[in-house]
């Protein structure tokens, strides 16, 4: 037990909670993206489903329809490219959301880009009328809903959704997700129960999107806004699959 | 004191015909990741059933089990490639995605649809008494004490969550949470 230190302890344990089926959320999309990164981790996992296999065969033997495999099968016909691991790796790597200098800098690049506004705009103000229509103008372009998305286990935030008096929704990430290679961004919105939550974006990466809602109906109070895991290309049957990332309802902005 | 491994005997009977179907599964795999359908088919045929099986007592409907195993024959087609025999075993890895499916499409139908009372017929003791008597598993879960070792089948084999298992079991989260870690370690400690 000397060999027994609190690091591989915890890789065990978070081992067992993925094959128990106890995480959820971002702390499962990251032990599922760990298991292509991490080989102790994908081996104590493997050992955990071994242990635990016996009870799969408990379930009883149950037929399924005969249609079942015809949906397969038609699901299946084109075997879609798996990228190499390396190359996987090298597409993640591109990507700006792990690069913290970009980051600093943009960040400091925009408030110095926000003072410089502010200078012009307190200029402007004084000077041209013109410019002054064009601020009231600037504030009606102020949402009228807001919804803040929210991790459940968490409570991270992780975006929020802005809807306009002008029908534009947008989404506006907050914080990188970190998006397993062969997995991408789903947003969902549901604002009927009856109708079920409707797609409305599907991204590789967390960046800031301008939504498709026009073939939804107006954005309504408390209208629901999600983020899923779902496989690549988007969830296979119209519905989410995957696990909820971030979710909140839309609130009337004051 | 529950901690003394013991070495199991696991020369089972079956155990032959267990290491015949695993040769089966593990081939037809990677013949799947060459792209070859008639393999993907193979599979089915041979463990479908069972899926629909262990899907439906996560999700408890019929149409559900079965857009879970659909979901998972597609996700065990775009990624058998991802499965090495040197980790672990076809069977462990098959049925790994069955129950992740099923266990998405459970926590998005909880959200959406929240009356279902089926969860009330759940019996850990019959899942207990139909694993063989030899099984490793079984004799190491009877090691530990009911209600303990309930929070093991409710969550691996019906998809609780933590705050499902509280509810159920009528113990604070807390309880359930080291519940699970104590389980999870004395089932360690006695399989090895």
């Amino acid at each position: 037990m000397s060999m027994h230190d609190d690091n591989t302890h915890s890789t065990d344990d978070l081992a067992a909670d993925y094959v128990m089926g106890l995480l959820e959320g971002t702390e499962l999309a990251a032990a599922e993206a760990r298991m292509s990164e991490d080989a102790d981790f994908a081996r104590a996992v493997s050992t955990w489903r071994e242990r635990l296999a016996d009870l799969d065969a408990t379930a009883e033997a149950l037929a399924p329809s005969p249609a079942l495999w015809d949906r397969i099968a038609d699901s299946t016909k084109v075997k879609p490219a798996i990228p190499l691991p390396g190359a996987r790796a090298a597409l993640r790597g591109a990507t700006l959301w792990d690069n913290i200098g970009f980051w600093r800098g943009t960040g400091i690049g925009g408030v110095f880009a926000a003072l410089m506004l502010v200078v012009i705009l307190i200029g402007a103000l004084a000077t041209s009328r013109q410019l002054r229509r064009e601020l009231i103008a600037l504030a009606q372009r102020k949402p009228i809903y807001v919804a803040v998305l929210v991790n459940d286990a968490t409570k991270e935030t992780g975006a929020i959704v802005n809807t306009f008096s002008d029908g534009r929704v947008e989404l506006i990430p907050l914080r990188p997700i970190d998006v397993p290679a062969g997995r991408t961004l789903q947003v969902w919105t549901l604002w009927d129960r009856d109708v079920g939550p409707k797609s409305i974006a599907v991204t590789s990466q967390s960046r800031t999107l301008q939504l498709d809602l026009e073939a939804l109906p107006e954005t309504v109070p408390d209208q629901l806004f999600e983020i899923t895991l779902e496989p690549e290309g988007g969830s296979p049957i119209g519905q989410p699959t995957g696990p909820i990332l971030f979710k909140g309802n839309a609130a009337r902005a004051l | 004191m529950t901690g003394n491994g013991t070495i199991t005997e696991t020369q089972r009977d079956e155990a032959g015909l267990d290491y015949a179907r695993e040769a089966q599964l593990s081939t037809a795999l990677a013949r799947c990741a060459a792209g070859d359908r008639a393999a993907l088919q193979m599979i089915y045929d041979s463990e479908a059933p069972k899926m629909i099986g262990v899907a439906r007592r996560i999700l408890f409907r019929q149409d559900l089990a079965e857009e879970a195993v659909h979901d998972a024959y597609l996700r065990i087609w775009r990624a058998a490639a991802s499965f090495d025999p040197h980790r672990g075993s076809a069977r462990g890895w098959l049925y790994a995605v069955v129950r992740n499916r099923a266990l998405s499409i459970h926590r998005n139908e909880h959200r959406y649809d929240a009356s279902d009372d089926s969860a009330l017929d759940i019996d850990c003791e019959a899942t207990m008494t139909r694993m063989p008597e030899t099984s490793a598993l079984r004799k190491c879960l009877e090691r530990i004490d009911r209600p303990r070792r309930d929070v093991v089948v409710l969550a691996y084999v019906h998809g609780m969550s933590h705050g499902e298992l509280a509810g159920r079991l009528k113990v604070p989260l807390g309880t359930v949470k080291s519940w699970v870690r104590r389980s999870l370690f004395s089932l360690q400690e006695c399989m090895g």
